[in-house]
């Protein structure tokens, strides 16, 4: 009796067997790693006795005072916007450029896919290698037009460090923007683009006045994917600088995983990690709303 | 747009440029694998005129090319990293096997059954895609430790899945709404369940995209850096962590590490190759369509 009961609840109409493993790995991978972290927020790792303390509203104290951590929101925020606004600027001019059915576009559009699938982290060491200031390709140009002070190593000067990450990252993502903004272009009518032609207007009225109206929904797709994982910025700036020089490149999601792995603040590391969880959500659920963005 | 044809040439030239400082680093990064050491370290920089020599891929693999072909032999030095390739295939084909499986069962309910609360769930998925991994990680790393999945398969297996799950499921999601659910009510009136027709007819029908889903999946898992960083520590670990351990007190083992990372990008790439037709839909989990 139970078995076939359960055997006809399987196979019925209802959604939940089918649902099920997916809630089951969200709720232990997701839920409580939340409630977890909530919970060490108000806790912290104590050397002295090699146990978790109960400490209250500490961390969130010292949070809210501690300059390191507004330094590493900022950076965070100004990594997410100028790699935002140079991955689209450059997305949509090489997309553009590169709309073409010519001899030839089909092999380049494949050939600028390969950065894609690269690890972030052997992009990092890849940047690494070509920005050391002795025979690294880049500074080699650089010092050579005297553009850059070969005294001043890029990665290792307080000023130019987090320039030096953002290349990494620029070369490595622009070709998202490309892939995705060339599918968007492809697929938009020909109609107002006969009548515009007709019209005489030029290509950059075309531009501004049809393809971004129509493109609008593309764009801001690629801005929520991309925008999401640049403001979760780890592996380049882990690998190419460990946060440094001083604290000129530490993002949030390093300057938590720090202070959890290498400093033993479990407490406040896990506070940190929650703050930058939350600045995603609402920020991420705000755009969606703004820009309609529908699954 | 077609205009003239010197224009048409100026584009095709910019265009062929543009690529070409896109590719660069990767020809630059693939040469350095080629390179003795000296070679990496000359000022100025050696792009093309050097000796190319395969020791790097030697100690990394290895593997050397001497006059009777091809000879593998498997070294225990600081730069062999064969078994790190290896530990890097299991977990990216195993947690792929398992984000699609449960993805595909969910993703089939959320595409044809109406139920109260469905679109709050799919918000629900995408939103644990917005998870800083630092804010799983940090948790995780306690929780395995007390389960022991510290530096196992099982431990990063089931974390790639579940990075992987809501791309999986919204994907496979919007894969399965491309066929027409008219086909099921057929079948439902010939009297078939749920799951056979699950199994018999849209599984069958949405290949395509579970190649698709798979290879992303596959990917995701291949260059995740931040979890394999945190939760394994000698027994297992994934190349990208192998890698920024190249680092050492005495230098960096460039043309080491560059023959790891060179190789490694091969099979991604042929991947990513084969389902081309599906990448953008990839990329944008399934919120656009080619």
């Amino acid at each position: 009796m139970r078995v076939a009961q359960a055997r006809r609840f399987v196979i019925s109409d209802h959604p939940l067997p089918w649902l099920l493993p997916l809630v089951a790995i969200l709720l232990v991978f997701t839920v409580y790693p939340l409630i977890y972290n909530i919970w060490l927020s108000f806790h912290e790792f104590v050397p002295r006795r090699r146990a978790l303390e109960f400490v209250g509203t500490e961390n969130w104290v010292q949070l809210w005072n501690d300059t390191r951590f507004w330094q590493s929101l900022v950076i965070t925020f100004t990594y997410f916007a100028i790699a935002l606004v140079f991955e689209l600027v450059l997305g949509m001019a090489i997309a553009l450029l590169l709309d073409s059915d010519g001899f030839g576009f089909g092999f380049l559009r494949g050939v600028l896919t390969m950065t894609l699938v690269i690890p972030p982290a052997i992009v990092g060491m890849m940047y690494l290698l070509m920005e050391d200031p002795q025979f690294g390709v880049i500074s080699y140009v650089l010092q050579s037009i005297g553009l850059l002070n070969p005294n001043n190593p890029i990665l290792a000067t307080a000023s130019t460090a987090l320039a030096g990450v953002l290349v990494a990252e620029i070369w490595q993502w622009t070709p998202f923007m490309v892939l995705i903004f060339l599918a968007g272009l492809r697929a938009l009518p020909p109609e107002p683009y006969e009548a515009a032609m007709i019209d005489g207007a030029s290509s950059f009225q075309i531009f501004r006045r049809i393809t971004l109206p129509m493109m609008s929904k593309v764009i801001a797709i690629a801005v929520l994917v991309r925008g999401i994982d640049l403001f979760r910025v780890f592996d380049y700036v882990f690998v190419m600088t460990s946060g440094g020089p001083g604290a000129s490149t530490y993002s949030l999601s390093l300057y938590a995983w720090q202070q959890t792995f290498s400093f033993v603040k479990w407490g406040y590391g896990a506070t940190l990690s929650l703050v930058t969880l939350v600045i995603i959500l609402v920020i991420a659920n705000l755009f969606i709303r703004i820009a309609k963005v529908r699954w | 747009m077609n205009g003239s044809y010197s224009t048409r040439m100026l584009r095709t030239i910019a265009a062929w440029l543009v690529v070409a400082v896109f590719f660069f680093p990767i020809y630059y990064w693939t040469s350095v694998a080629f390179k003795h050491g000296n070679d990496i370290f000359n000022r100025p920089p050696k792009l093309f005129a050097f000796t190319p020599t395969f020791d790097n891929f030697q100690k990394v693999f290895g593997i050397s090319l001497g006059s009777g072909g091809i000879t593998v032999t498997p070294g225990g030095g600081n730069f062999y990293m064969a078994p790190r390739v290896w530990d890097s295939i299991v977990i990216a084909t195993l947690s792929t096997v398992l984000a699609v499986a449960i993805a595909t069962l969910a993703a089939y309910a959320l595409s044809r059954m109406n139920f109260r609360g469905r679109h709050s769930f799919v918000g629900w998925v995408l939103s644990t895609r917005m998870m800083p991994p630092v804010a799983v990680a940090v948790p995780m790393f306690f929780i395995y430790k007390s389960f022991g999945l510290i530096d196992t398969y099982t431990g990063m297996v089931l974390i790639h899945a579940l990075m992987n799950l809501p791309l999986a499921v919204l994907l496979m999601k919007s894969f399965f709404d491309d066929i027409p659910s008219e086909i099921d009510e057929s079948a439902i009136v010939d009297g078939a369940s749920r799951f056979m027709i699950f199994r018999r007819i849209v599984l069958p029908m949405a290949k395509g995209g579970i190649a698709a889903t798979a290879v992303l999946c596959f990917i995701f898992s291949w260059t995740e850096f931040l979890f394999a960083l945190t939760l394994t520590t000698t027994s297992v670990k994934t190349v990208p962590v192998v890698s920024s351990t190249f680092v050492t007190s005495i230098g960096t083992a460039w043309g080491n590490m560059a023959a790891l990372g060179a190789a490694s990008i091969i099979p991604a790439f042929i991947f990513i190759l084969l389902v081309q037709k599906h990448l953008v839909r990839g990329l944008t989990m399934g919120s656009l369509k080619q």
